[in-house]
């Protein structure tokens, strides 16, 4: 067995403060967007949580940016061309065909690279896409009466909230997935506990050296 | 000497013709008097004829002297029935001011806008007599303050409408959560068409009739009224409040507003079918893992 330590210490508190906030952001945002259920947050209160939260949010994406930029973390987000879709290809096949058939994972992390090219691109799309998008659009949103009348000849506001309101559903459907992928490491725990000690342990690494 | 040079120096004082001192203080020492009325001869109607001088100063026409409006010979008393009954026109000389193209209410707008309202068009008696003043009483109106809440703004707002408008309440049953309307959304912003942004509120009111009765126009669609709406609130906030207070705490979000009923079926459809296959998925690896086990 061995062990690689895989999540520094500053990306772990940033993991666990962003997961966090998107645990918030999501409750009091479907608070906000279905407001009137009785299982929900009361609207005079998910309003001023979802306006913190999703400033702090801001504040959590930048740090993660100049995280990337300041450390040699940025480095598992550079796609590496060479044989990019033979791989994409593998981890897709291992995750819809050879993880029933109790194959071993076509990918081990390592100190060069501790990210899958699934899970690469996905973080990709996440981070440098959809971030920026809920980002601008939740903005918007807090300063509306500097926006123009209409973009692209529809109202403003609804262009914007549409946009917020896509890329909310699309992080949802991510975070999802994400809490999923977390139990298919070697045991059901062994991924959650990376992100915890930010020491990944890989059984069949060791068998297949 | 000295005294014969100073009551010399004093003469022009002492000369003045009582014409010229109707200045603000000399019409406020009648009408400052809150008991200053009179019963109209023919309609029998109290008419009060009492200013308060607090709310003139603190009102947009606060720096005002009297007599700027109410020209003519009002330094004798009884004044002359000619100089009381000299009408006023709000429009124009609100478009004599030099910065009149420039303001954000232009006054021959409202004036063309008024023209087309409910409030003119009416054949009830008891809009026979309504102008300019039956809302924006001269004496004591003021554009909303910045600094003011926009809980406050919309109040004061629709508390003018309802002091005519009595059956309000009845007439409103249909509308649901309706203090919570009237305490967020001004009378107006239903109550008129929506007009560009150059003027913010239109001063065409509407009938009851043609007025706003689609929950959809603020709730959810893509409207030039939400936008009206959400922006005005924005605006307001902003002004008070500072651009990070207005973040925080802005009371601009309309319920529904965001709401696509397309949108919504298609992203809980699929979030759905996700946690379908992700169940799935999972319970097929518990049956690989189970074989494994077996094996071994």
């Amino acid at each position: 067995m061995s062990a690689i330590y895989l999540y520094p210490r500053w990306v772990r508190i940033w993991h666990w403060l962003n997961a966090f906030l998107f645990a918030i952001l999501i409750a009091s945002g479907a608070s906000l967007h279905f407001t009137g259920n009785s299982w929900l947050l009361d609207f005079a209160i998910a309003r001023p949580v979802h306006n913190i939260s999703g400033l702090l949010l801001i504040v959590s994406w930048f740090v993660f940016i100049i995280g990337n930029v300041m450390t040699d973390n940025g480095r598992h987000y550079r796609v590496q061309w060479r044989g990019f879709f033979g791989r994409l290809f593998s981890q897709g096949r291992y995750y819809a065909v050879g993880i029933f058939r109790n194959e071993p994972h076509p990918f081990h992390p390592s100190e060069a690279m501790k990210l899958n090219t699934l899970q690469q691109l996905s973080y990709l799309g996440v981070m440098y896409v959809l971030m920026p998008l809920l980002v601008i659009s939740g903005g918007a949103f807090l300063l509306a009466v500097y926006l123009p009348d209409t973009i692209f000849g529809l109202g403003s506001i609804w262009v914007v909230a549409m946009l917020h309101l896509t890329v909310a559903y699309s992080l949802v459907l991510f975070v999802l997935v994400h809490l999923y992928i977390i139990t298919t490491g070697d045991t059901v725990t062994t991924n959650l506990r990376a992100m915890l000690t930010g020491w990944h342990r890989d059984d069949q690494q060791e068998t297949t050296k | 000497m000295l005294f014969l040079i100073l009551l010399l120096m004093a003469a022009p004082l002492l000369a003045e013709p009582p014409e010229t001192v109707t200045t603000n203080a000399a019409c406020l020492r009648c009408h400052g008097m809150k008991t200053l009325a009179y019963r109209h001869p023919q309609t029998g109607k109290i008419v009060d004829l009492f200013i308060e001088q607090f709310a003139i100063s603190h009102s947009v026409h606060g720096k005002l002297a009297c007599t700027e409006c109410h020209d003519g010979d009002f330094a004798h008393y009884p004044h002359h029935a000619e100089t009381q009954q000299r009408s006023l026109s709000c429009v124009e000389c609100h478009e004599q001011q030099d910065d009149a193209a420039k303001r954000h209410y232009r006054f021959t707008t409202i004036d063309a806008e008024y023209a087309k309202s409910i409030h003119a068009t009416s054949a009830e008696t008891e809009a026979a007599t309504f102008n300019c003043h039956s809302c924006h009483d001269p004496h004591r109106f003021h554009a909303s303050q910045i600094g003011d809440s926009l809980a406050t703004i919309i109040h004061n707002d629709n508390a003018l409408c309802f002091t005519c408008h009595e059956q309000a309440r009845i007439k409103h049953a249909w509308l649901p959560n309706r203090e919570r309307h009237w305490e967020t959304v001004r009378c107006l912003d239903c109550h008129t068409p929506v007009t560009n942004a150059e003027q913010a509120v239109s001063h065409h009111i509407l009938s009851a009739a043609d007025s706003n009765h689609d929950c959809v126009n603020c709730h959810s669609k893509n409207s030039q009224l939400l936008n009206r709406l959400y922006r005005y609130r924005a605006a307001s906030d902003v002004a008070s409040q500072g651009w990070l207070n207005t973040a925080i705490f802005n009371e601009a979000y309309v319920v529904g507003m965001s709401r696509s009923a397309v949108l919504d079926r298609l992203a809980l459809a699929i979030i759905g079918l996700t946690l379908l296959i992700l169940l799935a998925h999972g319970i097929g690896r518990y049956r690989a893992q189970q074989r494994l086990l077996r094996k071994q």
